[in-house]
């Protein structure tokens, strides 16, 4: 499980990305509210996604799991426990808890099934007759973050089997005679250039919030990117220093706005605005009213309040909208009446 | 401790079988209410049919994402009566990576290599008994997964016939599947198999739609207390269901009525019986459900749209016949009934939905018609993408970009071309199969093919029943495995592989293409095809000659999204360098064929075949058959079909049918691509 373990180098620090604003404000209302179920970043190459979604990993607040759990279950939530720590919960055992910082999975596009689900251990198989399982990233992901480049190359029946695990919050191991469920909740963030392929409906409906990267305009800004990108390689460490204390803040930003979350009002006006968005804009189904209500409290949080505005539906209508906009098969996301 | 040994002493620790089970449903235990979905009426009902009666056959849940399709699926397990045993039914979510032993059943491994006897270990299908089983997005499943799991859901028994085990057990369960045309769709013989279907879409009502947003929220927020809420009226919905379930005996249906049912499914040219049945059972199931022992009119109209929708033909609206024909022998007393009925129906809490009969007919052929195919949306923007394409190409003005005619049913084009890709598709297919590693596991053979490719799985289990005799040779021996596995116990993984067609459009962008708006149908055509290869997740590449020279303009491409763009703005004009089209389509397989040299090409040749631009000094259109000869001998595994667009009525030349002689090819003419009528259909289905 090497490769779930956080990478030990120094990251760009997320504070001193330039400009991407609409980026770093979806990213961020993702970890203030976890339920915003995801991001799809659409855009070119070169334009920091990577680069904000790895370092996004420095400022996830930290959780509790049941230590030496592959499935990273909750100690203290009986519904994101996987089956075997659960019966030692119902047993009345005191579970070992570890404190951890929310990790960043990464799925590679080359990613097979068995590695994504999980699958039967070889090796006690071989050796004591025995049949285990050998979790696969989607345990490792529970309560975190599963981070995929290139989502839209992903291979077709990978994409199946994380579209059921992020539709039912739970992962499903049926294969070489195993069968387990455990829970599986996460975040997912996908990255993808529209020009290689488009993503298929459904998947693109997982994700709760869209947002479509450009490079920058700005020339000054532009300069300014280069400018920090190669301080940054220079001494990654002392960059990073150097920012230390913008990280911190808003690491306590988010903190702080991860606890307000739950005392957030939206009134019956603010809910009826909703709504009448996602009528007008002609979208399938009720995730995106149910998404645009969670973006816009979340919002809220990250602004310091506790009541919902317009302007606050009006940002989350433009990270929730664009990706859910009924289009015939081939039309464009980014061609469609929203942007 | 695996959770396989969980599970298999689920049964025997019954004292403990609450928190054993729950352990399993761990996740799951804290659903949204079924009675706090709002609205979906007819998706609620055609739930509640099936748990009254499961031998309805199931409901499969066509529409838009974000319609509480899962939500409702999940529901409905806690209404359901309790076990014997105590326990909540099982709700199984069928993992779409299951491979054909988990479903069925297979040998217990650890029983057979602990004490070397052949005992069964329960699947999928045994495990949902009495419960749900909830197939999400039932159209990507394999086919031959499906099939098993239709037989049980009809039969009521799983039939173990494998790995040495002869056996059967009762697997009732009530079988939900859900699907998105968008994503294409389910054999037709499969789809008929689920008794009920419905279509579903969002709530199009502001005030409902808040309504479900704060329900959705308190859920989120404090799922123990919304549920709470919510007990007592769960606890009337399972009672009645209870008591519809005990009166389901008692129900019968009037001999005239089963007149009536037969003459619905006639009406709407539904092939075979299975309608007529299900209808009948629906029907009765509603009776029961409403509290009466006697099936009416009403009640069968009220279930046959259910029964109807995914066994007519797209685009035709079901036409259900005028209240029940007089019975011969007592003429007013049906008329009587059916008042009463209707009395009682408008009192009753079922009564919004006394409208939807009618309404719950129309959205059929509107959305899923939309969806599948988009022939309704798709006029009205295509000008539009002329007009644009028209302005881009502006700038050569010997140039006309014509628009992209009107798309029609992918089904139908489907089944004419895609019928070719499978005849020698299946054989192909395979060969990608043990070719590569890649693809999903689907079940293993005995048949080696040096693959290198072990399913272990299947190797354990043909090697467990003779543990204890080797192990007691070995032992002697001195080997010390825990298991031991013989040459003749080695099973290889049968996989597949869904992608893997690539679609080569060679296009005639002449002037001759312009005469009688030829092009516009020519591209309603490609985008047809296009769509359906979209749902096949093809490949595709496209050629255009025209003027001199051919030209590779969409290089081999998964975007079936940029072929679509270009296609509208396609010009044409100019001679017909037919064979400079060819050759160049040769450049384009050869290359793709070296990349990935287990692809299966498909060249859709589309043109007039006049062709009268050489590529050398000969006469264009000789140059262009000798080319095409070559091309049919060169790339022998490669399919090609040639598709006519001369315009019918004056002199046909019917060169391209020669062509098509000369490649091997299918020939079709543009209008011979369209839908053939439902008549035709359903007696193709008969024979």
């Amino acid at each position: 499980m090497s490769n779930t373990e956080p990478v030990h180098k120094t990251l760009y620090p997320f504070v001193a990305i330039v400009g991407q604003e609409a980026l770093k404000k979806s990213l961020i209302l993702n970890v203030i509210n976890p339920g915003l179920s995801g991001v799809l970043i659409r855009g070119e190459k070169g334009t920091a996604k990577s680069t904000a979604v790895r370092a996004l990993a420095e400022l996830l607040p930290e959780i509790d799991v049941v230590d030496g759990d592959p499935f990273q279950s909750d100690p203290h939530d009986p519904r994101a426990m996987a089956p075997e720590v659960y019966a030692r919960y119902q047993a009345g055992e005191t579970l070992p808890v570890r404190r951890r910082k929310v990790r960043v999975v990464e799925l590679p596009v080359s990613a097979t099934e068995d590695r994504v689900i999980g699958t039967i251990n070889l090796e006690t198989a071989l050796k004591e007759g025995r049949r285990t399982i050998e979790p696969g990233l989607l345990a490792a992901a529970h309560r975190g973050i599963l981070y995929m480049d290139e989502v839209n190359l992903l291979d077709d029946h990978v994409v199946d089997v994380l579209l059921d695990s992020a539709a039912m919050g739970v992962n499903t191991i049926e294969r070489e005679g195993v069968s387990l469920s455990h829970p599986a909740r996460f975040t997912l963030i996908g990255t993808m250039n529209p020009e290689e392929g488009e993503l298929r409906p459904q998947l693109l409906d997982r994700f709760g919030l869209c947002v479509h990267v450009e490079g920058l305009n700005d020339p000054a800004q532009r300069v300014e990117v280069v400018k920090r990108r190669a301080d940054f390689e220079d001494d990654p460490e002392a960059f990073a220093a150097r920012w230390a204390d913008e990280t911190e803040k808003m690491r306590t930003a988010i903190a702080t706005a991860i606890v307000r979350y739950p005392r957030v009002q939206a009134d019956d006006a603010i809910l009826y605005a909703i709504a009448e968005r996602s009528l007008k804009l002609g979208v399938d189904g009720h995730r995106s009213d149910i998404i645009m209500l969670k973006a816009a409290k979340a919002l809220a949080a990250w602004e310091g309040r506790e009541q919902v505005t317009e302007q606050d539906v009006d940002g989350a209508a433009a990270l929730a909208l664009a990706h859910r906009i009924r289009r015939k098969p081939f039309e464009d996301i980014s061609g469609s009446s929203f942007s | 401790m695996t959770a396989l040994l969980i599970k298999s002493e689920k049964d025997d620790s019954r004292n403990n079988a609450l928190g054993k089970t729950a352990a399993f449903s761990a996740p799951a235990r804290c659903g949204y209410p079924f009675s706090a979905i709002l609205a979906q009426e007819e998706m609620k009902l055609a739930l509640l049919l099936n748990a009254v009666n499961p031998a309805i056959g199931g409901v499969v849940v066509r529409g838009e994402k974000g319609t509480a399709k899962s939500t409702a699926a999940r529901g409905l397990r806690e209404l359901l009566p309790a076990r014997a045993d105590g326990n909540l039914p099982a709700f199984v979510d069928f993992p779409l990576g299951a491979t054909e032993d988990m479903v069925i059943g297979s040998i217990d491994f650890e029983g057979a290599i602990r004490d070397g006897a052949v005992r069964f270990q329960p699947g999928i299908l045994a495990r949902a008994h009495e419960g749900v089983l909830y197939i999400d997005e039932v159209n990507l499943l394999d086919d031959h997964l499906v099939d098993s799991i239709l037989d049980a859901a009809e039969s009521g028994e799983n039939i173990v016939e494998r790995e040495g085990q002869s056996l059967r057990h009762p697997a009732r369960f009530i079988l939900v599947g859900t699907m998105n045309p968008e994503e294409g769709e389910l054999r037709p013989q499969l789809l008929d198999r689920f008794g009920l279907a419905v279509s579903i879409v969002g709530e199009h009502d502001v005030a409902l739609r808040v309504e479900l947003l704060k329900r959705r929220e308190a859920f989120d927020a404090d799922p123990e207390a919304f549920r709470a809420a919510y007990k007592e009226a769960e606890g009337a919905l399972g009672q009645r269901i209870a008591d519809a379930r005990e009166r389901l005996p008692e129900v019968a249906i009037a001999r005239h009525l089963l007149g009536f049912i037969a003459e619905i499914c006639t009406r709407n040219h539904v092939a075979g019986h299975r309608a007529d049945i299900v209808i009948a059972r629906a029907a009765c199931a509603f009776a029961a459900w409403e509290g009466r022992s006697d099936v009416n009119a009403d009640d069968i109209l009220k279930v046959a749209p259910m029964a109807l929708l995914h066994r007519m033909r797209a685009g035709v609206p079901d036409m259900p016949p005028p209240p029940p024909p007089p019975p011969p022998e007592t003429e007013a007393q049906p008329e009587e009934e059916n008042q009463e009925e209707q009395n009682a129906d408008t009192q009753g809490e079922q009564s919004p939905e006394e409208a939807p009969p009618e309404e719950g007919l129309s959205p059929p052929d509107e959305d899923t018609a939309a969806e599948t195919s988009l022939p309704s949306d798709a006029p009205p923007d295509a000008p539009d993408e002329g007009k644009a394409a028209q302005d881009a190409g502006a700038d050569d003005s010997s140039d006309e970009v014509q628009e992209v005619g009107q798309t029609f049913s992918v089904r139908q084009i489907r089944r004419a071309v895609k019928d070719q890709i499978l005849r020698t598709g299946s054989g192909r297919r395979s060969r990608t199969r043990s070719a590569s590693k890649q693809g999903r596991y689907i079940k293993s053979t005995a048949r080696r093919q040096g693959r290198n490719d072990l399913a272990l799985d299947a190797t354990l289990r043909a090697a467990a029943p003779y543990q204890k005799a080797r192990r007691a040779s070995a032992d002697a021996q001195g080997q010390g495995m825990a298991v031991l596995v013989e040459m003749d116990d080695i099973r290889e993984k049968i996989r597949e592989r869904r992608i893997g067609n690539f679609l080569l459009f060679v296009v005639d962008g002449s002037g001759s293409m312009g005469a009688q708006r030829r092009m516009v149908e020519t591209k309603a055509a490609i985008m047809s095809l296009l769509l359906d290869a979209y749902q096949k997740r093809d490949k595709v590449a496209m050629v255009i000659f025209r003027g001199r020279t051919a030209e590779v303009v969409l290089p081999p491409t998964n975007s079936v999204e940029r072929a679509a763009r270009l296609l509208a703005d396609l010009p044409i004009g100019g001679r017909t360098p037919l064979a400079a089209g060819l050759a160049e389509a040769a450049g384009v397989l050869r290359r793709v064929l070296r990349k990935e040299p287990n692809i299966m090409p498909l060249v859709i040749v589309m043109t007039d075949g006049r062709a009268n631009a050489a590529l050398g000094e000969g006469v264009p259109r000789d140059e262009a058959l000798r080319i095409a000869l070559a091309l049919h001998e060169r790339f022998e595994t490669t399919q090609f079909v040639v598709v006519d667009t001369e315009a019918p009525g004056v002199v046909r030349l019917e060169l391209a049918r020669q062509l098509a002689g000369v490649l091997g090819a299918s020939y079709f003419k543009v209008e011979d691509l369209r839908a053939e009528d439902l008549v035709s259909i359903a007696k193709e289905h008969r024979a």
